[in-house]
């Protein structure tokens, strides 16, 4: 027997399928899962806020304290007002909990017309809505709106989901903690456009029962509509969760006539 | 949103310079085996249909460490998901095989024969930390053989 040296024809050692190709399967595989996984999880997250019972919710409200930097505290006075607006609305909207009220101008979107719902019970109101509501029933809307995300517990399914979308991130890509807080605190304020309505229902009723008609409810959701009218810039992009402005009118014009809440005179806005 | 440009660089850089490096070094393997094809090597024991006597034989070693680029290391771990065969280290391993068996020609060209050859491989480093730089060593060892009659006629190669 000779040996006889010759070079490999091809090389069967290693495949030749496109590497990019490979990677396009594998990372498409992997989101996939891991959106099935925020899917899933996200689910649960509702059903177990559901079962929570007041007290454990009471509980899980003095726990939770998110710090953030929204600028610096202005209008001390109006913030109390506010404060005493919301406290008046306890009885329309009971809480397991208190709920306290930071009035807030932030210096890069002074104007910003908002108002957010955060876990442990604090309630954030951009002073650009002040300006942009013109009687107190409407601004008592959007108190009670907020109040709905807290009463429908809206905060802590998205805080919840937050959670959720943070463990999936910090799985993939590892990552810092500053990442995590920061996708919570990002997250938390989003809610869906069911979420949204349900609290605008709660809004409704609660402004029925506060002031005995719901005049002024849909005010603040007009005044935006002919503002974006008018500029090209509009408020679609904070609104962009909530459902269309005229479709929220509607709602909640229907819902006032079906359950027979009539529309009077509205009072005029506390000076601030 | 930092690290994830970090990582998308990491893994352009990865692909490209990993690509360069490849085409490279399969070029150079390919030229240099034609070249070194005279030289015989196998795992035999003994030598194949010849009785010529030995003038001298002695251990030969080669071997070679290469590192695995950020693409390659991220679809082997996108693998750690799914499981299959981790086709991006296939070229890095028969790179490295067959470098560590040249690199063993090359130390010894006078040679006539190169007998039980063996290829040995180990992970250079070994960790749990996402730091750690996935390379690979070959070691490729055999007896280079020296034939004392035709030593002479094949000192010329």
């Amino acid at each position: 027997m000779n040996y006889q040296p010759s070079l490999p024809e091809h090389n069967d050692n290693v495949s030749h399928q496109h590497p990019v190709r490979e990677f396009i399967i594998l990372v498409s595989g992997v989101l996939a899962i891991v959106f099935m996984g925020y899917w899933a999880l996200g689910l649960f997250v509702d059903v177990a806020v559901d079962y929570l019972s007041p007290e454990q919710e009471a509980q899980l409200q003095t726990k939770i304290n998110i710090d953030w930097d929204w600028g610096e505290d202005v209008m001390p006075e109006t913030q109390a007002k506010l404060q005493s607006l919301v406290d008046s609305l306890q009885p329309c909207v009971p809480l397991p909990y208190p709920i306290t009220v930071n009035l807030v101008r932030p210096s890069e979107n002074p104007d910003m017309i908002n108002a957010l719902a955060f876990p442990g019970g604090k309630m954030v109101v951009f002073a650009g809505l002040l300006d942009a509501v013109q009687s107190t029933n409407g601004l008592m809307f959007i108190l009670a709106h907020e109040l709905g995300h807290f009463k429908n517990r809206d905060h802590l399914r998205a805080l919840g989901r937050g959670i959720v979308l943070s463990i999936l991130t910090l799985l993939i890509f590892g990552g810092d903690s500053d990442f995590l807080a920061a996708t919570i605190n990002q997250r938390t304020a989003n809610y869906s456009q069911s979420r949204e309505s349900q609290a605008d229902q709660t809004a409704l009723n609660a402004l029925q029962c506060h002031f005995g008609h719901v005049g002024g409810a849909t005010e603040l959701f007009e005044s935006l509509q002919s503002q974006e009218g008018e500029s090209d810039l509009g408020f679609a992009h904070y609104f962009s969760t909530h459902p269309e402005l005229q479709q929220r009118i509607d709602n909640l014009q229907r819902l006032a006539q079906e359950r027979g809440y009539s529309q009077d005179k509205t009072q005029e806005l506390m000076q601030h | 949103m930092d690290s994830l440009t970090i990582f998308l660089i990491l893994l352009a850089l990865g692909f490209v310079f990993g690509k360069l490096a490849e085409g490279r070094h399969y070029r150079s393997i390919l030229a240099r085996e034609e070249m070194l094809l005279r030289l015989p090597a196998t795992s035999c024991k003994k030598p194949m249909g010849k009785t010529l006597p030995v003038g001298h034989a002695e251990l030969v070693h080669g071997h070679v460490v290469i590192s695995v680029d950020y693409f390659k290391q991220l679809l082997a771990s996108l693998r750690n998901f799914f499981g299959g065969t981790i086709q991006s280290y296939e070229t890095l391993l028969d790179r490295a095989r067959r470098e560590a068996v040249l690199r063993l020609k090359e130390s010894c060209p006078t040679a006539n024969e190169i007998l039980n050859l063996r290829i040995e491989t180990s992970s250079i480093s070994k960790g749990n930390s996402g730091d750690r730089v996935g390379s690979v060593e070959v070691l490729a060892y055999g007896t280079a053989i020296y034939y004392r009659e035709v030593s002479s006629q094949h000192s010329g190669l």
